[in-house]
């Protein structure tokens, strides 16, 4: 049986503790404490209530919901599917932090390029979904349209495809997977870079690369092997503009 | 299934899932960050993310935790971008006082003030426990933490709040 220390530390941490009972029916301090305890949580559960506003949906991207199985992008063997991790949630965790580290000045204005970049990849949780499925040729054609870029599909399941925004300018954000997680990349053709920067997170590591007139920037798990995916990606694009 | 219809679909499974949730999304988030003008900014980016992670919810019986655990994550990104300053409830902002407005009586201002200024790690599985109607065991999954650990700050938070009220009556008796 209880004694009164417990029945009291239980009755207090819920209210709706319904155990003891052969202990509070005989003893009348704990009886009035429950009393006392469960009067004090109608009121909590009173203050608690709020109002909610309207609700007011945000303007939804659209997304596309399936892939066309009979027409996908050419794979290549590289990326073996054999590790299904937790990355998404480590990823959007630790690049969260990178980007609460970053940050520059109160309101939440991102500074260089890096910092969108990553900014941008910590908003996009369905890029570091891990899957087998490639995204269908005509979704692929229509995020990277012939006038930003030629991509050469001979190497890599491109798993997520969707135009994004960085620095004002509609740019193609794939997903490759590499071997310890999925690989982000993004096209920027309009971002100009004179020299290679890193981007250096807790758990993430990666690089934009300059590209003609333009850059590429491409970020996986801190043990990723970026070499390959940079070689194909500098192989592969070509501007069109 | 063609590319519109499916959007179609997807896009009506969204607003039945917020419009059951919504309401909640709102107060913890308004609980959470304590203004209610966080609280809109929050739940918009919120919503936002879910709408494009929707693919990873298999189960809409688990919408609600899917939801609350988007709403906490956004909240702490909102803050890592920020960084507010400590609130003083002797110095509010007019957002941050419109959460303690409305109260019908003074009782339950007093005791939603003393909400307000109970610690983030005390305020939260409170809320979780009587306004969501979580299980200690879902309080723990949700806020990644032992269950001992959210069954000494719900028995802690109670106790403060038991405590402050006693005061506010006595106060009020004065």
């Amino acid at each position: 049986m209880m004694n009164c220390e417990e029945y009291k530390q239980a009755i207090t941490t819920d209210p709706t503790f319904d155990g003891g009972a052969g202990h509070v029916s005989a003893c009348a301090d704990c009886q009035a404490y429950r009393s006392e305890m469960q009067a004090l949580n109608i009121g909590i559960a009173g203050a608690l209530q709020i109002d909610v506003p309207k609700l007011s949906m945000p303007e939804l991207p659209e997304i596309e919901p399936s892939v066309d199985s009979d027409k996908v992008v050419s794979l290549a063997s590289w990326r073996k599917f054999s590790r299904p991790t937790g990355f998404a949630l480590a990823a959007t965790v630790l690049l969260a932090a990178v980007i609460g580290i970053r940050m520059s000045g109160v309101g939440g204005s991102y500074g260089s390029l890096e910092e969108q970049v990553l900014a941008h990849v910590d908003r996009e949780p369905g890029a570091f979904r891990e899957t087998s499925a490639p995204v269908s040729e005509r979704r692929l054609t229509r995020t990277v349209p012939a006038n930003i870029a030629h991509l050469n599909h001979d190497a890599g399941v491109i798993t997520y495809a969707q135009g994004c925004r960085i620095n004002g300018n509609t740019v193609p954000h794939l997903v490759i997977q590499g071997e310890r997680g999925p690989i982000t990349i993004l096209l920027m053709p309009e971002e100009s870079v004179g020299e290679t920067r890193i981007i250096d997170g807790l758990n993430v590591r990666g690089v934009i690369l300059p590209v003609g007139s333009g850059s590429i920037a491409i970020i996986g798990e801190r043990e990723e092997q970026l070499e390959r995916v940079k070689q194909f990606m500098l192989e592969s694009v070509n501007w069109s503009t | 299934m063609n590319g519109s219809k499916a959007m179609d679909n997807r896009r009506r499974r969204f607003d039945q899932i917020v419009a059951g949730f919504h309401q909640d999304m709102y107060r913890y988030a308004a609980w959470l960050c304590r203004d209610k003008s966080i609280a809109e900014d929050v739940v918009q980016e919120a919503l936002l993310r879910a709408w494009k992670s929707l693919d990873a919810l298999r189960d809409d019986a688990a919408a609600k935790q899917w939801l609350l655990t988007i709403v906490r994550r956004e909240n702490a990104r909102y803050f890592e971008r920020r960084r507010l300053e400590t609130v003083d409830i002797d110095n509010l902002t007019a957002s941050q006082s419109a959460l303690l407005a409305e109260a019908p009586d003074e009782e339950l201002t007093d005791l939603r003030e003393a909400i307000y200024e109970l610690a983030d790690d005390y305020r939260e599985p409170l809320v979780l426990q009587v306004l969501m109607g979580y299980s200690t065991s879902e309080i723990a999954e949700l806020m990644d933490l032992k269950q001992g650990a959210v069954l000494t700050r719900l028995h802690r938070a109670r106790l403060k709040l038991k405590e402050n009220m006693a005061g506010e009556v006595t106060s009020r008796a004065g």
